[in-house]
């Protein structure tokens, strides 16, 4: 019996730890210093109470292996001082530790010299990217993508339009909240490149779930390109479906909430659809971007992700292959 | 044009923003309306203009006749001043579209005569000729899109046979512009928007700039985010001023489109500034940058007018500029540098101005972001002074006296900037927004420019939307928004006399003097806005606010306006 | 007591039913939602006989409502009317209702547009999100006090709660015009 349990053990442990192994959203696999003191603090943390637990359960165990002892006046006194011993023990861990975490989070805010400064902002349920630059005209605007160059501080500022969500890219930074009419602020630095999960942090609404945002590091050069591509306007139709998809949508419903830059479309309720291709995933990290999810996701997103803001659109079948067709062209 | 004259001329254009004035009986300054004969005054004429809406213009005198231009669906009458009973000699009734009605509400509608012909601009776009003798029509143009919430604004300003307009649509994201006619034909000469690339402003080699410097390119673009210009607003704000020694066209932009600030990082240009254009061919030649990235849409709303004056020892012609922002510019029209510029009214938005950019210090307190209400800011929407409409609510100034006469509001307000959606046609705002204060909400100040302070004020229970009228006998005719239609002694402010006209006045009273010779005063009543019976004053926010801040204006019970005309006997 | 205790717990099930959400109308569904049947003047006349099949969703239910007074805020209603009070546009909680109070009057002036300035939403709204918004503009000016009640204002209070019933109050004070 009692084998049967360890040999069960033996499998599942190994199992459940093999979700730690991903490092596209783990506190435990640290991409940038931010992080990495964060998980420092955590081992610390699970360290030292560990120790702690040890040496407790082993003071319990020799208490019950001694308990026949008669009492004696000079044992009240020895326990009197152990018990003082103790709560002094105490009292130093848990300052020690409340001053370690407190180092570790002070660091996290740092105002750091020439950052590269992002404002996020929270709808249900998606974010907001806006790119800020010194420069006005290089200021743009996009949505449920964040891209960030390697070793430099990025800002995060980050508030929210209707209700409170949290942001939390885990593998680079801690858990910071986007509330309405307020501005906090998280910096966050990646030093491996790679595409980080975020994941809305604080219970949002129905579709709290499916509010996530990939986080991608990478080199200065490739950062730089990337912003210069989402600088442009969205690209000219190619095919005559192309056009006939711009056409509906400037027209019809879409252009009331969603912007293209260089269309007449200037909706600010959705998402900035300018480079919608160009991103991996639509509808905040819900499918992946391909002209099938897209055209999936138009033709019915109350299925797709039921309670968000965007309706269903009558369209006839041509519409939507064509509407569908110049979306997944805006790279 | 013999000196005499123009100095004549020069003096009416200080009587507020009427520049159209310039027909020949108008010039003449009746000297009877002084301090002794104010009393005397009497009505001789109150004639219904027929509509609800905004009285925010002027009538017109010219020769024997009195134009007067009633709000949306506009009519224009032309009034025999030498025949009993002030017949009607004609009138017109231009095509209206009921679309504009809402657009239109708050324009000002003052018109212009020159050479024989009565020019005006109507709620739906256009831009009319009549022949002023007869009122047949020469020229009919449409200068402005209504559909997209574009208006034309402002009274048209006739200068070396060109009519000016200016186009407005800030709060629908329309870029305004500027627009030079032929007033023989109706012939566009140019047009040049506020916002966005030179080549559209009409920026080029002769474009200087005292605060902004660096002649950096296109920076109705560049200081906008992707994009965000081609809904910039920046339409006619403050009218236009002729300034005949450097031939230059002056007037105020308007503010940037959307309220919401977080949306539109940047200066914002050429938003809420003064501009000064060459009158030929309408290119910029200079700009001021009074509010960048204004926060409070204000935009430089208030009056703009020319004065001769005494400027530390020598006697110069400068730009006065009573800003919505609550300071007194004044200004060297030759090159647009910003000589002196001091509070009028309690400004807690801004701490002063600053000595190197000529712009305002922010108050941080008073900073405003999305989904946040900010409490407490001074002035208020429309601003300290104007009626939130180019030419309405103008200054005058007094030579004899040295004095500024500004309509003012002491409003403040609380502004919750909110996720503003742009729909084309469809207001582009995004604001929640109602004022505060209590009385006295409005006051008349007279402001010395040589020293930079009030040397009076006359207080009013509500804030003075309407234009001051000075006259050369010492005599500040101006209204009130409760109806009463009064005149100060211009040197100590004492009220000599006053009028009650059933409803409120938020025009710009006119001067002239009647084919008898004997010396008269026009004005319009008829407020509009918080008067509307359509308001439901238990909504702060309604009428921009005014619901609240204004809670206690009684409604007018008979909201048509009429025109008054008051006479010595 | 065990008897009352059961009575009470079955009791106090009962209110348990939850609201429904309908977070979409199925195309044919919306198509028909579209169905009205104007008078001739364009102010009045019948309601697609769906909406009965349907139960009125958008009169008394509060997620609907709700739904309208996002879009209230997102359309810019707000620029012309304001919270209710009217800017440029009339007031709509004072209970005077220039193109009818009916929903299918004010389905039509949002669709369609009315003169003298109200424009035509028709190309810019889904059906569901128009009868959404004709809820929640009825329910400003309503003159009866509703328990349906939309979620309460997350931004400057400017006004009474819309399901108390504000246009209530022309009827004691006197009528704005």
């Amino acid at each position: 019996m009692i084998r049967r349990f360890w040999r069960r053990m033996a499998w599942i442990v190994p199992l459940a730890c093999s979700a730690c192994g991903e490092t596209f959203q783990s506190a435990l696999q640290p991409a940038g210093p931010h992080a990495a003191s964060l998980a420092r603090l955590i081992w610390s943390f699970t360290a030292i109470c560990g120790v702690i637990w040890l040496l407790v359960m082993l003071v319990l165990l020799f208490a019950l292996w001694r308990r026949h002892r008669p009492a004696e006046a000079r044992h009240e006194r020895r326990a009197t001082a152990i018990i003082g011993a103790a709560v002094a023990a105490t009292v130093l861990i848990i300052t020690g530790l409340t001053l370690m975490s407190y180092a570790a989070t002070r660091g996290l805010s740092d105002d750091a010299p020439d950052p590269v400064v992002i404002r996020v902002r929270g709808y249900q349920w998606w974010w907001e990217v806006t790119y800020a630059d010194r420069r006005p005209e290089r200021t743009f605007v996009t949505a449920n993508e964040i891209h960030i160059p390697l070793h430099r501080p990025v800002r995060l500022e980050l508030t929210a339009a209707d209700v409170i969500h949290s942001f939390w890219v885990p593998n680079l930074a801690g858990k910071q909240d986007l509330i309405p009419g307020r501005n906090n602020t998280l910096t966050i630095v990646a030093d491996a490149p790679g595409t980080y999960r975020a994941q809305c942090a604080e219970f949002c609404g129905l579709q709290h779930a499916h509010m996530a945002l990939p986080v991608i590091a990478e080199d200065a050069a490739a950062f730089d390109t990337w912003r210069q591509a989402q600088l442009a306007e969205a690209p000219a139709p190619v095919t005559a479906e192309q056009a006939a998809g711009r056409d509906f949508f400037t027209a019809g419903p879409c252009s009331a909430c969603h912007t293209v830059r260089g269309t007449s479309a200037a909706g600010r309720l959705g998402p900035d659809l300018t480079h919608v291709a160009s991103r991996q995933t639509i509808a905040a990290g819900q499918l992946p971007t391909t002209r099938g999810s897209l055209a999936a996701w138009i033709a019915d997103p109350q299925t797709i992700k039921p309670g968000n803001n965007m309706p269903l659109v009558p369209m006839t079948p041509d519409q939507l292959q064509s509407v569908s067709a110049w979306l997944a062209s805006l790279r | 044009m013999p000196r005499a004259v123009l100095r004549s001329t020069q003096i009416v254009l200080l009587l507020g923003m009427v520049m159209a004035f310039a027909g020949p009986a108008a010039a003449a300054d009746p000297p009877a309306l002084d301090a002794a004969s104010a009393p005397r005054l009497r009505a001789i004429m109150a004639l219904p203009t027929e509509r609800s809406g905004a009285n925010s213009g002027a009538v017109v005198a010219a020769g024997t006749t009195l134009f007067v231009v009633t709000p949306y669906p506009q009519r224009v009458k032309a009034i025999a001043l030498d025949r009993p009973g002030f017949p009607t000699r004609w009138s017109y009734t231009p095509p209206s579209t009921p679309e504009a009605t809402a657009l239109a509400a708050n324009m000002v509608t003052t018109p212009a005569v020159a050479d024989g012909r009565l020019l005006f601009v109507t709620g739906n776009g256009h831009a009319i000729a009549l022949d002023a003798q007869s009122g047949t029509v020469l020229w009919d143009t449409i200068q402005a899109d209504v559909s997209q919430g574009e208006m034309l604004a402002g009274p048209p300003l006739v200068v070396d046979g060109r009519v000016i307009l200016g186009s407005q649509g800030d709060d629908f994201g329309v870029r305004g512009a500027m627009l030079a006619l032929d007033a023989a034909s109706g012939r566009r000469l140019w047009r040049y928007t506020n916002v966005g690339p030179d080549a559209d402003v009409g920026i080029g080699g002769g474009f200087r700039s005292v605060a902004l410097p660096n002649a950096e390119p296109d920076r109705g673009l560049v200081t906008w985010p992707a994009g965000a210009w081609q809904q910039g607003g920046g339409g006619l704000s403050a009218g236009v001023v002729y300034d005949t020694q450097h031939e230059l066209l002056i007037h105020g932009t308007g503010h940037p489109a959307p309220w919401q600030p977080d949306v539109r990082q940047g200066d914002n240009l050429w938003t809420s500034g003064l501009f000064a254009r060459d009158v030929a061919t309408g290119q910029a030649r200079w700009f001021d940058p009074l509010n960048p990235h204004d926060l409070y849409a204000l935009g430089a709303g208030g009056s703009l007018l020319q004065a001769e004056l005494d400027w530390h020892g020598t006697r110069r012609t400068l730009l006065l500029h009573a800003s919505a922002n609550g300071y007194v510019y004044v200004i060297d029209p030759a090159d647009g540098r910003i000589l002196d510029a001091h509070a009028f009214v309690p400004v807690t938005a801004t701490t002063g101005i600053d000595p190197e950019t000529g712009t305002p210090q922010r108050n941080p307190a008073m900073d405003v972001s999305t989904n946040s209400t900010t409490r407490g800011i001074c002035p208020g929407w429309p601003g300290a002074t104007g009626g939130g409409v180019p030419g309405a609510g103008s200054a005058a100034f007094l030579p004899r006296t040295g004095l500024l006469y500004i309509p003012a509001s002491l409003l403040c307000m609380d502004f919750e900037p909110r996720q503003a959606n742009y729909l084309p046609g469809t207001p582009y705002t995004g604001a929640n927004l109602r004022t505060t204060g209590t009385p006295p909400r409005g006051a008349l100040i007279a402001w010395d420019v040589a020293v930079a302070r009030p040397a009076w004020r006359v207080e009013e229970a509500f804030p003075l939307r309407g234009g001051v009228l000075a006259t050369e006998g010492g005599l500040v005719f101006y209204g009130t928004l409760d109806g009463w239609f009064k005149a100060a002694d211009a040197g100590d402010g004492r009220v000599l006399w006053q009028f009650q006209t059933g409803a409120g006045i938020v025009s710009q009273p006119v001067a002239f003097t009647l084919p008898d010779g004997r010396a008269a005063v026009a004005v319009l009543s008829g407020a509009g806005g918080l008067a509307n019976p359509d308001i439901d004053r238990r909504d702060a926010t309604a009428a921009h606010g005014a619901a609240n801040g204004l809670r206690d204006l009684q409604p007018p019970t008979d909201p048509i306006g009429r025109l008054y005309v008051f006479a010595l006997p | 007591m065990i008897e009352r205790c059961v009575l009470f717990a079955v009791l106090s099930l009962t209110a348990c039913k939850r609201e429904m959400r309908d977070l979409r109308s199925d195309p044919p569904e919306a198509a028909a939602l579209d169905q009205v049947r104007p008078m001739e003047n364009r102010i009045g006349g019948a309601a697609p006989r769906i909406m009965y099949a349907l139960g009125q969703p958008y009169e008394g239910n509060a997620y609907q409502l709700n739904q309208g007074k996002r879009l209230y805020d997102w359309f810019g209603c707000k620029g012309c009317h304001a919270q209710g009070g009217g800017v440029i546009g009339p007031a709509l909680m004072d209970g005077w209702w220039r193109y009818g109070s009916d929903p299918v009057s004010i389905y039509l002036s949002l669709r369609d547009g009315r003169p003298n300035g109200m424009p035509a939403f028709g190309q810019r709204m889904t059906t569901d999100q128009m009868w959404q918004l004709t809820g929640y503009i009825r329910s400003l000016g309503s003159y009866r006090p509703s328990t349906a009640a939309p979620s309460r204002n997350d931004e400057m209070q400017a006004r009474p709660a819309e399901n108390r019933g504000p246009a209530a109050a022309a009827l004691i004070a006197r009528p704005s015009r």
